[in-house]
């Protein structure tokens, strides 16, 4: 994990579409799909996308309901294994390795990627046992505590519960309880992190919450984020792709490129709200 | 703001009758069912304890020593003035409907048999209102120490005796080679893993305790002597028990706040149970041992913290003022010389073997019997039960030749748990008892049978509560990295607990009280004495009560017969109703 070098090319982002003053794009690529079909039984889910996401940046994919971009997100964890019906043909490559490859473990895939999902699903034990699950069951033998303490700060949630650590995780607001799956996914330590729509279930003030905290973890993970709200996607996103309907990537770039001046009249469309 | 009433006539009205004869009829069916029940059960406790016969006079001196001041007590915990005055309004109040309905009844309509008004407003007013009351005041401060007090007397007691009847067919002295070799070194492996965070030594345990589980057994042919039961049980159970206790006490207080805990009831009960019998106390033994500590020591830790929190320590008086109430109830019958009660349902019938004789009949076998079944049962379907719905709900796949074959599963399992129980029988009388030879009418046997007629029950039920975890926890665990397995120990096993336990509640309340498929195995219907062993002729209370009903003395029928039932009732209650704590606790766990 390099491009600790930050110097050369700081490039300050438009300030009118609200996007962070991050540094400059990274070369690397962190999670790259090539000719990805997903399929839900006979009906085509994704079609034929190629996508390359760098890493330690926020990449956002917006588009109409049922255009494919969380189904695009799960397959990064092969959380569509789950799923009996769904088939996947292509490449999708993490860390350089094609994760569908048959030599590769898909709970162990988990492990390197964290998720966050729509609605905020912690489990009902306590704070501390929440934080320090993916520890658990790892089998992690260093410090946990300082481990879960370490999470909640990062997941700017250790302030408000540091006094009640034991107490269910489910007696915390709906916020805070998102904030809770950030800093589960985040306690071991992972290198990407997944999320599904995280602010769709939350108040604007808990909402806007996450979103600094979004922009904060990209500092050492790459977020790929999938939103309804284009807003969201403009304020905290470095890159965004375009999903639209069948499951077709129609756009990925730069986030201002994309707000400010798509190529694809499509793209123009659904930003500015003609359909979608 | 339209000034133009277009609905000034109403809107007409909407048809509710059949509504309302739906809720006043299914009203109606619900009392009557429950009516009939309370009929039966009040009959059936007058004739268990002889209450025909109870004089008015010995109805009121109980009524005045132990149930005013029990219902005192519980209307202080509640601490609700209209309570206590609607209280006195119904106790006074029906005492004269009581009367005077009673009577008119007995006049105008005809006798009512074995009933006086006094028992009818026993039962009528004064059982339902002192059960209310109860429910009211065990919610006060007080009253919740007070019942927390008397549960864990009466329950640690229970549960002492219940373990003290298993240990006469599981062997003492097995258990005490295997705890030796087995528990403890891998107690002491998990300890060490923990206090020095070395994970090997906690992965080490379960090995470590199978290892000497195997030289356990492997030993006890070969090894002959042992120390006496009462130090068996005093080294494998009171003193980790007193031990668990002081670690719970040091939780909260300092070191001698805990050695206190723990050592206070250890050295009481190791002192009865070991030298009780040599000084003429009455008491003693391995059971005096087992049941002192196991009252004991959660009573200790309950003060403790009754102490540390230092409110409604005024309930604690609860049990005290039962026992005084008692006493002085007996010894005011006494010096009256009022005509008491000759109850069927006492310590003797309880401890002594069944008899050709009405008044020297016992159940004591039976208990026996019924408790060794009912705990290999719950062990058996328990494990059973919910390994299979674990598999069929998490691992089994939906879809395909699996999913086909899961699904013809689950419609066989159902249609298993209409099956009736004779069939059942039929089954174990063929599998167990003859082609496995396991004996007929033995504890294995019956275990055995009992437990697959109850296992679709409990399948079905662990299933459901499986089935009503919510699936976005399984995502997140599974987006965690973990295993299937990983997830359904730490994320859906817990929350579905609760659940498959009520399941399992329901199914053992059935599996008590079957007697068709023990007649079937060829269980005995009158042992005379307990069984020494998993492989003797054994009796369970369902069957010696139905061979009772057939005798011809109508003592039997009518005495010792409630009095039969009354025990099984309680006992089950008594099961149900441990439970029903456990469930409730593992519920406000999160």
């Amino acid at each position: 994990m390099s491009n600790t070098d930050t110097s050369d090319s700081l490039i300050t982002t438009d300030v009118e579409t609200g996007s962070n003053d991050r540094t400059a794009p990274s070369n690397r690529t962190a999670v790259a799909a090539r000719d990805l079909n997903v399929f839900y039984g006979d009906e085509q889910a994704i079609d034929d996308v190629s996508i390359e996401i760098p890493e330690k940046r926020v990449t956002a994919l917006i588009g109409p309901s049922g255009c494919g971009k969380s189904t695009f997100l799960r397959c990064i964890n092969r959380m569509n294994d789950m799923i009996d019906v769904c088939r996947v043909e292509g490449d999708v490559t993490f860390g350089g390795k094609n994760v569908y490859d048959a030599d590769v473990d898909p709970v162990a895939l988990r492990r390197k990627i964290g998720m966050v999902f729509q609605k905020p699903n912690p489990f009902p034990k306590s704070i501390r046992d929440n934080v320090a699950y993916g520890l658990k069951i790892q089998g992690f033998d260093g410090d946990v505590d300082a481990r879960v303490e370490e999470s909640l700060k990062g997941a700017a949630l250790w302030d408000e519960v540091k006094d009640q650590l034991d107490s269910s995780g489910l007696d915390l607001s709906g916020g805070q309880q998102q904030r809770l799956c950030i800093a589960r996914a985040i306690a071991p330590d992972p290198e990407v992190i997944l999320m599904d729509e995280p602010t769709s279930a939350l108040d604007p003030v808990a909402a806007s919450k996450i979103e600094d905290l979004i922009d904060d973890l990209a500092e050492e993970y790459t977020v790929i984020i999938v939103t309804h709200n284009m807003q969201q996607a403009a304020r905290i996103s470095d890159r965004t792709a375009v999903f639209l309907t069948g499951g077709q990537l129609v756009e990925y770039d730069d986030t201002t490129k994309i707000f400010e001046d798509p190529e694809e009249q499509r793209v123009e469309d659904y930003i500015t709200g003609k359909f979608g | 703001m339209g000034t133009d009433n277009a609905h000034a006539g109403g809107f007409g009205e909407v048809s509710r009758v059949r509504g309302i004869v739906f809720e006043y009829l299914s009203l109606g069916a619900s009392v009557l069912g429950i009516f009939a029940l309370a009929v039966l059960l009040v009959y059936v406790t007058i004739d268990a304890f002889d209450l025909a016969n109870a004089s008015p006079e010995w109805l009121l001196t109980y009524f005045v020593t132990l149930v005013v001041p029990y219902l005192a007590f519980c209307l202080y915990s509640a601490n609700d003035r209209t309570l206590t005055r609607r209280t006195l309004g119904v106790l006074g109040g029906g005492l004269v409907a009581t009367a005077v309905v009673f009577t008119a009844i007995e006049t105008v309509v005809r006798p009512i048999p074995r009933l006086t008004w006094q028992l009818a407003y026993l039962f009528v007013v004064a059982l339902p209102l002192t059960g209310y009351v109860t429910y009211v005041g065990s919610r006060g401060r007080v009253g919740q120490v007070g019942f927390g007090l008397l549960g864990r007397l009466i329950g640690g007691t229970a549960i002492g005796l219940a373990l003290g009847i298993l240990f006469l067919v599981f062997d003492p002295r097995l258990w005490f080679l295997a705890y030796t070799l087995g528990f403890v070194p891998a107690a002491a492996a998990y300890g060490y893993g923990r206090l020095r965070s070395a994970p090997r030594a906690i992965t080490a345990a379960i090995p470590i305790g199978l290892l000497g589980t195997v030289a356990a057994v492997a030993l006890r042919s070969v090894v002959d002597t042992y120390p006496t039961t009462v130090l068996i049980y005093l080294w494998t159970l009171a003193i980790p028990i007193a031990l668990a206790g002081a670690l719970v006490a040091a939780d909260r207080g300092g070191r001698i706040a805990a050695a206190a805990v723990g050592g206070a009831p250890l050295a009481l009960a190791a002192a009865v149970g070991l030298f009780g019998e040599a000084a003429g106390l009455g008491i003693g033994g391995p059971n005096a041992l087992l049941v002192l500590t196991l009252a004991g020591v959660p009573t200790a830790v309950f003060l403790h913290r009754v102490a540390d929190v230092g409110e409604g320590a005024v309930g604690l008086a609860l049990p005290v003022l039962l026992a005084v109430g008692a006493l002085a109830g007996a010894l005011l019958v006494e010096a009256w010389g009022v005509p008491a009660p000759d109850p069927w349902l006492n310590g003797m019938f309880v401890t002594e073997a069944p008899s050709r004789t009405p008044e020297d009949a016992g159940l004591y076998p039976a208990i026996v019997g019924s408790v060794i079944i009912i705990a290999m049962v719950a062990l058996l379907s328990f494990a059973l039960g919910v390994g299979t719905s674990v598999f069929l709900e998490e691992y089994t796949a939906g879809s395909g030749t699996v999913g086909s074959l899961t699904r013809l599963l689950q419609i066989n399992i159902a249609n298993l748990a209409a099956i009736p129980s004779v069939v059942y029988g039929l089954l174990g009388l063929g599998l167990f008892a003859n082609l496995l030879g396991l004996g007929f009418g033995t504890a294995v046997t019956v275990s055995l049978t009992l437990s697959l007629l109850i296992l679709p029950i409990t399948i079905i039920s662990a299933q459901e509560a499986i089935r009503s975890v919510p699936d976005d926890l399984r995502r997140g665990s599974d987006a965690m990295g973990a295993t299937r397995w990983q997830t359904t120990k730490n994320v859906v096993l817990p929350e579905a607990f609760p659940g498959i336990l009520t399941g399992t509640i329901l199914a053992l309340g059935r599996a008590i009280g079957e007697t068709a498929p023990l007649i079937m195995v060829g269980a005995a219907t009158t042992v005379f004495s307990p069984p020494s062993s998993l492989f003797s002729k054994f009796s369970a209370m369902p069957m010696q009560i139905y061979a009772w009903a057939g005798f011809p003395q109508a003592e039997f029928r009518y005495g010792v017969v409630a009095a039969g039932v009354i025990t099984l009732l309680i006992i089950l209650v008594g099961m149900n109703g441990t439970a029903i704590l456990l469930r409730n606790r593992a519920e406000r766990g999160h």
